[in-house]
């Protein structure tokens, strides 16, 4: 449980310094969406449950504060999860640049089903494209900075919630 | 090798649960989830939003005495403009009352105005809304027009204990009637073209074939008035091209609006006096 609180509170955290970047970026019209930075680390190093809800939760949370269907983001940050925590093993995780990448990836998986979800009703679709390809972009350009930022806050927050059960994972891990 | 294959489906078919227990849930109980979440992350916006008023009185108190001066000076002027304004205003205002009542029309909806700060701006290619620092607590109603000194703003569409969320009439999903400066015949209006580095746009449909907009002749297209929630008048955007609808009885356009819409820090709530 106090796990489960510390990556929520890391979550809520990103989801506050996201929507406070994208409140400056409004006068240029450029909105970052940081979906895939909520995913990445749970489905690499928790266990199925705990990362599954942690990421639920953030899903959530996200779904909270937009407009749409509540319960869509929560959807995409759960398959998402899904498709990475079968493929971990297949993966290095513990090198940095493969969590960048698994990050970036999930993002753009996370962005296209949530942008076709959003989609519907425009008035012109092209224009839309385009400029959801920038936001896109910016988005992930944004990922690379930050991702190894927020992997080492949830890795120090797990450590600070549990030091037992982290120690314990790590070991069975490497 | 059928255990395997159940090991790769496990985080799908645990999904797969989570989902199907998600659908059967009655929908208060996920209504009674999404303002839990609005508001356990309420606070921290809000107070993101004092602290950034608190810097720009700090940056304010750095100015000059004779800065100061002169800004109220300024101000001062505005001010005997102003009044000047509001005796007219009132005068006028009689006179339409007058009008009103020998002809026996129907009364427009009066409003009590409510300024709020701006505590959080979304502009994603989605969706375009502002949250703002007033809700239940000044009794903001849904569905209340939002107004600045450019015109509309949007239409409040969700109200929280302290916070309430206005959609812009740069959004998609915004449709309103909207009349020409100066013509009584109805258009349609349509936000959604918020391309990056660039004012948001709207469209507008089933505009009469008489009326011609181009760059360098604009038209400035205001509220109609029709639907009861925005009072007529107010100011949508500019009409900067129009051109012949597919089914060419009508024309269609683009619409600039306010580049201000994306950087406001205050709007107006115009909360109905009587909804009903």
């Amino acid at each position: 449980m106090r796990r489960l609180l510390a990556l929520f509170l890391t979550s809520v955290l990103l989801c506050w310094l996201v929507g406070l970047t994208n409140h400056h970026l409004s006068g240029w019209h450029v909105y970052l969406y940081l979906g895939g930075g909520f995913v990445t680390y749970a489905a690499l190093n928790l266990p199925l449950r705990p990362g599954l809800d942690a990421v639920l939760l953030a899903g959530l949370l996200c779904d909270a504060t937009t407009p749409g269907p509540f319960g869509l983001q929560a959807l995409c940050f759960g398959l998402a999860h899904c498709f990475l925590f079968n493929l971990r093993n297949r993966l290095d995780r513990d090198a940095p640049a493969m969590q960048v990448v698994v990050t970036l990836l999930a993002n753009l998986g996370i962005f296209l089903a949530v942008s076709l979800a959003h989609s519907r009703g425009l008035p012109d679709l092209g224009a839309t494209w385009g400029r959801l390809l920038w936001d896109l972009l910016w988005s992930q350009v944004a990922l690379i900075v930050i991702t190894p930022w927020f992997f080492a806050l949830q890795r120090r927050a797990l450590e600070l919630a549990d030091p037992v059960t982290t120690a314990w994972e790590r070991r069975h891990h490497d | 090798m059928s255990l395997r294959r159940f090991d790769q489906a496990k985080p799908f078919v645990t999904l797969g649960i989570i989902v199907a227990v998600w659908l059967v849930l009655p929908a208060v109980f996920k209504s009674f989830v999404r303002v839990s979440f609005f508001e356990l992350e309420a606070p921290v916006e809000v107070a993101t939003s004092y602290a950034r008023d608190l810097q720009e009185y700090w940056a304010l108190r750095m100015h000059s005495n004779e800065a100061l001066v002169e800004a109220g000076r300024d101000l001062a002027r505005l001010n005997a403009a102003y009044e000047l304004r509001i005796q007219e205003n009132t005068a006028l205002r009689g006179e339409i009352e007058r009008l009103d009542a020998l002809m026996r029309l129907p009364t427009f909806i009066d409003y009590r105005s409510e300024p709020a700060r701006v505590v959080r701006r979304d502009f994603s290619g989605w969706w375009q809304r502002l949250i703002i620092r007033k809700g239940q607590n000044f009794r903001i109603t849904v569905g209340a027009p939002v107004v600045f000194t450019g015109g509309v703003v949007g239409r409040i569409t969700e109200v929280r204990a302290t916070t309430a969320v206005v959609e812009l009439i740069s959004s998609q999903n915004v449709r309103l009637a909207a009349v020409i400066e100066g013509d009584t015949r109805p258009i349609s209006f349509q936000g959604g073209l918020n391309t990056s580095f660039a004012p948001p746009k709207g469209v507008v449909e089933f505009m009469p074939l008489d009326i011609f907009a181009r760059p360098n002749a604009r038209k400035r297209l205001v509220t109609s008035g029709l639907g009861g929630v925005f009072p007529p008048g107010l100011t949508l955007g500019y009409v900067t091209h129009s051109e012949l609808g597919a089914d060419g009885l009508y024309q269609t356009g683009v619409v600039e609006l306010d580049p201000r819409l994306s950087s406001l820090t205050e709007v107006t709530v115009l909360v109905p006096l009587n909804p009903d």
